[in-house]
């Protein structure tokens, strides 16, 4: 049993474990970073720390949407890097069993590009389990 | 050097100030320790001398760079500290309060001196009140320690030191005389007067080092040694051992014993030559800040042409060459120049117990002005932090300090009302934290902060935590006093302590409180900040800076300065994103910031020309409007999604936002090579 944080993108629901999880911001608008990868909406301020932000809409290949009042940005933990994923909303934290995570079927990781790394089973309830480091471009972390 | 013929003295004045200030603040922590230890009933011998040195040492100095009133003030000191010292007196509570005064005008021609201020003469009240002090002064009654052993050495020693020793000898601890004989085999060994002087201070305090002649043997091949009177509570064994000191080295003084011939006589009696002497400092180099932040520039210059060089391999390599063993060493390149510029920040860090030094006079003046008894608990262990953060988060450590005195902790009489010990306590705790961050907290054990009151004031609902209540007290103008005190006013400043520690350090604040029980502020700041003055402009409504060194001028130029050429590869509609324009009858090309970015809602502005130069040549960048001009705190992007060529980090102007800082120059190759890039394909 571990908890969760969960959020949606799209009416898709999206979850990631607490622990890997700093801390949620609403959002009021990032500075863009001209040259960075399009689903980068920029960079934030986090209690003193710059952070960049991946606009998980852009990231899925989702339509873009302008923010709202729900709007917040999930900042996540990775090593040394923290980075914010901007969601549509996020309000829940929910405790997930082991035996009620699956492994996703194949053809949800194929469409997914890999950023699925598992599906998490609530009752009636689908959790998308993201593969956080995939999300935020990990691979690519070896220096310019 | 030969244009400026004053060059000299002033490098000198420099260097004066610098030294003068490090010899102001030592003498004053030692006024300060004396002072301390005279309201315990106890003489402080080694506070007196070591004042002594230092406004000796200053009068000296100051006589070189002729400032006469520096001379004055330092002189009369200088009598009043060698009379305490020759006779081993206490210094009075009057002395010290117009020898801690005598500091404080040193202090300030020192800084009109910096300054190039005019040095006003020193106010007469303080040097008739100095000589007044040696008028009155009393001959103290002179006696032996009478534990001592009969050591001859020991009557070469000043009344001063014996009354050290006797201190010492009352605390329990032994007197030891160690010697030590210099001579070849030893020195290779690493061991000389300064190492041992080391080693053995390390486990003893060194209260006198006399200088020996003995006639030449094996064991003293130049027959001169020093004799080093100590204070220990470890055995000779240990002792010696710290030095490889052979056998009778070192002799216990504590009980009677014969001299032996070996011990010899002194060989200047009662002189301070060996211990004049030695730097105060050893092994330490005193730099100015401007010094470092110039090999820092150096270093860069050696970083763009390690990324010139790096694409001319890339280069190569795209033209077929092999360039394995190019690039291992490019890489090996890389990791060198990193691990050089870890090395130049870490020479500008200082050790956090040096910042906190000028803390106990401030509590002392704090204490005179409130009336309030407080003890100040000081733990920073090696914590050490950049010179820039250092400077910069010392005034909201003074804050802290002066809330803490003024607001926190209560009147000696109600404190002992309310079963709390009279003295109150000021606890001041530095800890390095693994991720390049220092931890700096503030504690006292007063009354903690009246939730209801501040709520009351600022006219809001009661805070549930106590991060809402920082953020209510953080409020820029708050008051939570009814009276105003001279101190700390009307207990406002916590806007500046939080302004501080977030904005210009990046870092962050918290509380906790207890009613009745105390109060804890914490700091947490990076160990080193990378400052820069720089320009803010706007272009297509976004907020950008430029370091001000990388920008070579700033030209407005209007639409009908600009000469554009043909494009044909642009879109139609599109804003033509180069041109040129006329610059004292050279042709500079221009690009158009908000191009290059592909920045949204381009607009023709009359715009304002960035002009940087690369390589020679110049290239100016078109922005919509100049901001100003200020000091930012940069800090790095590091992470990969938002490492791009041109911007070299992030900075906060004070919006909260963060606001990105170009590298111009850099941004400028960066479009070169685009443009080459688009020419080859």
């Amino acid at each position: 049993m571990s908890l969760h944080v969960v959020f949606k993108v799209a009416g898709a629901e999206y979850a990631m474990p607490a622990s890997e999880v700093l801390q949620m911001e609403s959002f009021e608008g990032a500075t863009p970073v001209p040259g960075a990868p399009p689903h980068v909406a920029g960079i934030v301020q986090v209690r003193g720390k710059v952070v960049p932000v991946v606009d998980l809409r852009r990231r899925f290949g989702l339509a873009p949407q302008a923010p709202t009042l729900d709007s917040r940005v999930v900042i996540g933990l990775h090593g040394d890097r923290a980075v914010g994923l901007l969601v549509d909303s996020a309000r829940e934290v929910v405790g997930v069993a082991d035996d009620q995570v699956l492994p996703p079927p194949p053809i949800v990781v194929a469409e997914a590009g890999g950023l699925v790394r598992a599906v998490a089973q609530l009752g009636k309830r689908l959790l998308m389990l993201i593969d956080f480091p995939k999300v935020i471009g990990d691979e690519v972390h070896h220096g310019a | 050097m030969s244009e400026r013929p004053g060059s000299e003295l002033s490098e000198f004045t420099g260097a004066f100030v610098a030294e003068a200030d490090e010899l102001l603040a030592n003498a004053t922590t030692q006024l300060l320790a004396a002072e301390e230890a005279g309201r315990k009933d106890q003489p402080h011998p080694r506070g007196v001398r070591e004042a002594f040195r230092a406004v000796h040492t200053i009068k000296g100095l100051a006589g070189m760079v002729g400032v006469e009133p520096i001379v004055a003030v330092a002189h009369r000191m200088e009598a009043t500290l060698r009379r305490a010292d020759r006779t081993a007196t206490r210094l009075s509570q009057e002395a010290l309060d117009l020898l801690l005064e005598g500091l404080r005008t040193i202090q300030r021609a020192v800084r009109a001196l910096a300054e190039g201020r005019p040095i006003a003469q020193p106010p007469p009240a303080l040097l008739e009140g100095l000589e007044a002090l040696d008028d009155g002064a009393q001959v103290p009654a002179e006696g032996s320690p009478s534990t001592l052993a009969a050591d001859p050495l020991l009557e070469k020693l000043g009344p001063a030191d014996r009354e050290q020793l006797r201190q010492g000898l009352a605390e329990g601890r032994r007197a030891v005389r160690a010697d030590f004989f210099p001579s070849p085999e030893r020195a290779a060994a690493g061991l000389n007067i300064t190492s041992v002087r080391e080693r053995v201070g390390a486990h003893a305090e060194i209260v006198k080092v006399l200088p020996l002649a003995v006639p030449v043997s094996p064991d003293a091949p130049a027959g001169l040694g020093f004799a080093l009177i100590l204070l220990t509570g470890e055995d000779d064994a240990a002792l010696g051992a710290t030095y490889q000191a052979p056998a009778g080295a070192v002799r216990s003084l504590s009980e009677p014993r014969p001299v032996t011939p070996a011990g010899g006589a002194p060989l200047w009696p009662g002189s301070d030559v060996a211990e004049d002497a030695e730097p105060l400092h050893r092994g330490v180099v005193r730099v100015e800040v401007g010094r470092l932040d110039e090999t820092m520039e150096r270093l860069s210059t050696v970083i763009v042409t390690r990324y010139r060089l790096a694409k001319a391999a890339a280069d190569l390599a795209a033209r077929g060459a092999d360039t394995r063993e190019l690039q291992l060493i490019l890489r090996e390149n890389a990791r060198q120049l990193r691990d050089l510029r870890s090395a130049i920040l870490r020479v500008r860090m200082i050790r956090v117990t040096e910042l906190l030094e000028r803390v106990p006079l401030i509590l002392r003046n704090l204490r005179r002005t409130t009336g309030k008894k407080v003890r100040l608990e000081t733990d920073a262990g090696a914590a050490e932090l950049d010179k820039t953060v250092a400077e910069r988060i010392f005034p909201a450590v003074i804050h802290l300090v002066r809330n803490a005195v003024d607001h926190a902790i209560e009147a000696p009489a109600e404190r002992l009302r309310l079963g709390k010990p009279e003295e109150g306590l000021l606890r001041i705790r530095c800890v390095e934290r693994s991720n390049a961050e220092l931890e700096l907290s503030v504690t006292d054990d007063g009354r903690g902060i009246d939730r209801e009151q501040v709520a009351r004031r600022a006219g809001v609902a009661v805070p549930r935590t106590d991060a809402e209540l920082l953020q209510l007290i953080c409020r820029p103008g708050l008051s939570t006093r009814e009276e105003a005190t001279t101190t700390s006013g009307r207990g406002m400043g916590m806007d500046i302590v939080r302004k501080i520690a977030m904005e210009q350090l990046g870092g962050e604040l918290s509380l906790r409180t207890e009613p009745g029980r105390g109060t804890t502020f914490t700091m947490r700041v990076p160990l080193t900040i990378s400052i820069v003055d720089a320009f803010s402009f706007e272009c297509a409504h976004q907020r950008f800076v430029a370091p001000v060194a990388t920008i070579e001028e700033i030209v407005e130029v209007s639409q009908q300065q600009i000469v554009r050429g043909p494009n044909p590869a642009a879109a139609v509609a599109a804003p033509a994103r180069v041109g040129i324009m006329e610059r004292r009858g050279q042709p500079v090309p221009l690009v158009r910031l908000d191009a290059i970015f592909t920045l949204p809602d381009a607009a023709e502005h009359a715009p304002k020309v960035l002009v940087v130069r690369r390589g020679g040549a110049p290239l100016g960048f078109m922005v919509d409007r100049m901001l100003g001009q200020q000091e930012v705190v940069v800090r790095p992007l590091d992470d990969a999604l938002v490492r791009v060529p041109g911007v070299g980090g992030s900075t906060d102007l004070g919006d909260g936002q963060p606001t990105l800082v170009l590298d111009l120059p850099a941004l400028a190759d960066y479009f070169t090579q685009v443009q080459e890039g688009v020419a080859r394909a």
